[in-house]
């Protein structure tokens, strides 16, 4: 690595400096007693800090009965503890939990569809309305992001996918103890407070995200048909109904179970003292008591024995997605789909660009990626949409002509070394940013095993041969493993 | 010369002095902080021999160079019947190829360096950037030129261009926020060159000699400013930039056409799109103010109380409290050459559509009546202040940033006194902003959603003017 490195420089007539730090170098990892993964790297461009925490456990691992409990969890988490959030905890407490009680009444009473009782549902929301305003006297609305803000704290947020739950923030450098202050109590003392109103604050996302949106319904029903035994296929907010039955207990459930210490993976990326910030961390997260391990999904995928096509009537023009199962992150089979995704779908170079956008112009847009997330045996995705006149047919027929040309002609030294090209600027460039740098450094631990996982890559890429690019295709590309998923505009093209 | 390097100074100091076994954990309420104290970093201001400014900031972090040329030139100079010409040339200029490279040894050249060139053109404002390795730097640099001075706007490329922009024409009504995103924008300048949008007939009336005579009136360079950030030596770049970009004899002095301010009248209109869907898209808003306003620093503070954080009132009230909605909010973008918007928007079922707007303007008509508390005010404050060293965490942005507020006409010193400027905004200040810049009883309304399963009609919010979303696109 440093030997390519140096070499770069010498031919460089307008870079002065030998850039000795590679991430390699630059990344110091600390694990602690408990099994929290600490990585740190100092960057002292601005100071500032990004502090992401991410929790090994997404929706992939909730139990059919809690679909979309990963997610909502994540929301509730934004919602106190037993001192921050709250006036007074003890005097909160006995009315959270008849809270919880009524609503649950509520919840099974509602199960019964047209057997339920009107009278009996409408009497359960007054009482839980009564019971919800007097809790809300105890609550510090939002006091997490108050305290962070007055600080400066800004992109305070979360995200929740199939993998994984991530927690970050940015901070002016001198106050990344609050961090450590608020993210431990958070742990610890989590109260998820004002549940079932925020149930109605999910079920506006999942509106606003899926419902109204045809691309994204689309895109929801496509992947929900490619699995039909995998959690991968369950989007990862719930269904409707799934967010209408979840609870306060749940969530706590999923919360005891799963944030623990020894799932967590912390990356503080930014102006600071790599000792320093150790032992405060250390101080704040040290004596938190580690839980059990989150077991690993054991459910396979059955192989496909057939294409399956899926079609959303919708107000919109035509979309087309096709998608064929692969390995997971990590596997040799994924580097390979890693070069082709590149020579397929990346820049105006790309074989779909060139093809179906300048050549034959039947789409002005087409990308290549894989989904829905990538711990386990996931998707290679095509989504394109056509051009008007041209049909959905026409599209279809064209993606399928350039993954058959992998699989019967060599692909040339020099697309493969362009695309060597570009892993080595993004090497570069990624380590720009204190957030983005936190993002890859949390997301390849949890999902690859390891951080380094970025640093190995390009040496993996380099070692694809266009050998494995033509067995990959024909292994992969076939009809049986296929899924088509398209938009048909309602009432035709009126 | 001595490479000019930027100098960030700043004092970081461990809040809590670290003893081995010191266990002391603070109280997240009541904890305090060493000072840190933040030097806003400058970049070097560097006249070409051309006399187009430059702005410079070299840093080794990355082995990479960045560069962006900002153009006086926009959607607002185009010709009433010719609505999405900056558009197409913003794109074609990279697209088209340039210098005579044709557009796929371009795209081959470029992408085998992991170098790229991009263009685009804004409402206001143009511009050609680049990005590549140093080692990559001359011949990038030389592509950057022929995109950004001497583009070819090669005939097949004009027509894929065309045929892309109709493509999107034919989908804009397909998400129902597109449309009230769009709708609101258009209803606001109604009138103004910001209001109008491509047609069908528009983009097909284009002619390649249009994209031409756009290009040349103004891509000079004396009409341009560049922004330079990255591992570079200052006098191997400023050598090659004056090599680059000799002076030619300017055919003509540079006339750039007056566009009168937007300003229309202030008056309450209900539009309401008919899609299918069992969520309405809501926006609400007027025009704003610009820049040049001496309000704007209480308008920055009045826009985080009312509408622009996570503990906004109408977060709060509208989200947190009632669950109407996932997303709501409300924001001036304060316009920098041209009067800018007020817009406050949401989401929400159905079922609640009235509901969420009579709610929303209630908030926000909330700010023109009482002052806000002290504990607003302060929060506000504190968080604008304490988190615009922000603004200033790449060399990029900051050479881009500094190279922005000469493009606009910044006062000297803006950045400088920033925050002494927020900090001197009073209760009555934002209540006096509020009373002149919110009129709620004169928004534009947009309704995006399925009138059927409204909680109530419409009309109980004022006279209704339904939009036509059928699209009748010519037969190619």
């Amino acid at each position: 690595m440093k030997t390519i490195l140096a070499a770069v420089t010498l031919l460089a007539a307008f870079a002065t400096t030998i850039h000795a730090a590679t991430l390699e170098e630059k990344v110091v990892e600390h694990s602690m007693k408990n099994g929290m993964k600490l990585l740190l790297v100092e960057r002292h461009t601005s100071p500032t800090v990004a502090a992401w925490i991410r929790f090994k456990v997404g929706s992939v691992d909730e139990r059919s009965d809690e679909r979309g409990i990963a997610h909502m969890l994540e929301h509730m988490l934004f919602k106190g503890t037993t001192t921050l959030g709250t006036t007074d905890y003890a005097a909160e407490k006995p009315i959270l939990d008849k809270i919880e009680a009524v609503a649950q009444k509520l919840m099974n009473e509602k199960a019964r569809r047209e057997k339920a009782d009107p009278a009996k549902i409408a009497e359960l929301e007054k009482q839980l309305a009564v019971l919800e305003s007097d809790a809300s006297k105890y609550v510090v609305k939002d006091e997490f992001f108050e305290l962070y803000s007055k600080h400066g704290g800004t992109g305070y947020n979360a995200f929740t996918s199939r993998d994984g739950t991530t927690y970050l923030i940015n901070l002016p450098a001198n106050k990344l103890e609050l961090w450590a202050a608020i993210e431990s109590d958070r742990l610890q003392n989590a109260v998820l407070r004002e549940f079932y109103t925020e149930r109605s604050v999910v079920m506006e996302e999942r509106r606003r995200s899926y419902d109204a949106d045809p691309e994204n319904k689309l895109w929801e029903t496509f992947v929900a048909s490619s699995f039909l035994a995998h959690p991968y296929g369950q989007p990862t907010i719930g269904w409707m109904s799934d967010i209408e039955y979840l609870t306060r207990s749940k969530a706590e459930r999923f919360f005891r179970d799963y944030y623990a210490p020894n799932n967590a993976i912390v990356a503080i990326v930014g102006d600071i003292d790599t000792r320093k910030t150790i032992a405060m961390v250390e101080r704040y997260f040290g004596a938190i008591k580690p839980g059990k391990e989150i077991p690993p999904v054991t459910t396979i995928e059955p192989a496909q024995s057939g294409e399956r096509r899926i079609e959303l009537i919708a107000e919109a023009e035509p979309a087309l997605i096709m998608g064929f199962h692969k390995p997971a992150i990590g596997t040799p089979d994924d580097y390979v789909f890693d070069v082709i995704t590149m020579i397929l779908g990346t820049g105006r170079t790309s074989r779909f660009y060139k093809d179906l956008v300048i050549e034959k112009q039947i789409t002005s847009d087409i990308g290549v990626f894989d989904a829905p997330g990538t711990r386990y045996p996931n998707l290679f995705i095509v989504s394109a949409n056509p051009r008007a006149p041209h049909t959905i047919k026409e599209v279809e027929e064209a993606i399928l002509a350039e993954l058959d040309t992998l699989k019967t002609t060599p692909v040339a030294e020099r697309d493969l070394l362009r695309i060597l090209n570009k892993i080595e600027y993004e090497e570069a460039r990624r380590m720009g940013t204190n957030g983005g740098l936190a993002r890859n450094l949390t997301e390849y631990e949890a999902t690859a095993g390891s951080w380094r996982y970025m640093t190995e890559h390009r040496g993996k890429i380099a070692k694809v041969t266009p050998a494995d690019i033509m067995r990959v295709a024909t292994t992969y590309f076939t009809p049986l493993n296929r899924t088509v998923g398209l938009i048909t505009k309602k009432g035709g093209d009126k | 010369m001595r490479p000019f390097l930027v100098f960030i100074c700043y004092l970081v100091i461990s809040a809590t002095p670290v003893y081995a076994g010191d266990q002391h954990q603070a109280n997240p309420r009541t904890m305090t902080f060493a000072a840190l104290n933040f030097q806003i970093p400058k970049a070097e201001r560097v006249v070409l021999e051309c006399g187009m400014p430059v702005y410079l900031l070299r840093d080794t972090e990355l082995p990479i160079i960045n560069m962006t040329a900002m153009v006086r030139v926009g959607s607002v100079y185009e010709p009433a019947a010719k609505t999405g010409l900056s558009d197409m040339v913003g794109r074609v200029m990279r697209s088209g190829g340039a210098g005579g490279v044709p557009p796929e040894q371009m795209d081959d050249e470029l992408e085998f360096m992991a170098s790229s060139v991009e263009s685009s053109i804004g409402s206001d404002m143009g511009m050609v950037s680049m990005t590549t390795l140093g080692k990559n730097f001359s011949r990038t640099l030389d592509i950057f030129r022929n995109v950004l001075l001497l583009p070819d706007f090669s005939g097949n490329r004009v027509e894929i261009a065309r045929r892309h922009i109709v493509e999107a024409l034919r989908r804009q009504n397909d998400d129902p926020k597109d449309i009230a995103g769009r709708e609101i924008n258009r209803a606001i300048y109604a009138g103004h060159s910001l209001g109008e949008i491509a047609t069908f007939e528009s983009i097909n009336s284009l002619t390649r000699q249009d994209l031409v005579d756009f290009h040349q009136r103004f891509f000079r360079l004396d009409n341009m400013i560049l922004a330079v950030s990255g591992d570079f030596d200052r006098t191997s770049l400023l050598n090659a930039l004056n090599t680059t970009f000799k002076s030619g004899k300017n055919r003509t002095s540079l006339i750039l056409p007056k566009v009168p301010q937007p300003d229309q009248p202030l008056q309450g209109e209900v539009i309401y799109g008919k899609k299918d869907v069992n969520q309405t898209v809501i926006r609400m808003g007027h025009l704003g103010l610009t820049k040049d306003s001496p309000d704007i620093y209480a308008i920055r503070l009045l826009d985080y109380i009312l509408g622009g954080s996570f503990t906004s009132r109408l977060m709060m009230e509208i989200r947190t409290n009632q669950g109407l909605a996932y997303s709501v909010g409300s924001h001036f973008d304060i316009g920098r050459r041209f009067t800018g918007t007020f817009i406050a928007e949401t989401e929400t079922k159905a079922e609640s559509t009235a509901k969420a707007i009579n709610l929303m303007k209630q908030i926000i008509s909330g700010m023109t009546k009482e002052p806000v508390s002290d504990a607003e005010l302060n929060a506000a404050r504190e968080y604008l202040i304490n988190s615009f060293m922000f603004g200033f965490t790449s060399p990029a942005s900051i050479v881009t940033q500094r190279a922005r507020l000469e493009y606009y006409g910044y006062p000297d010193g803006y950045l400088e006194q920033y925050r002494d400027n927020l900090a001197k905004v009073t209760k009555v200040d934002i209540l006096s902003a509020a009373r002149k810049y919110l009129h709620p009883d004169a928004f534009k309304l947009v309704v995006v959603g399925d009138a059927t399963k409204f909680d109530q009609p419409l009309t109980t919010l004022g006279q209704v003017r339904e939009l036509d979303l059928k699209l009748n696109p010519p037969k190619p």
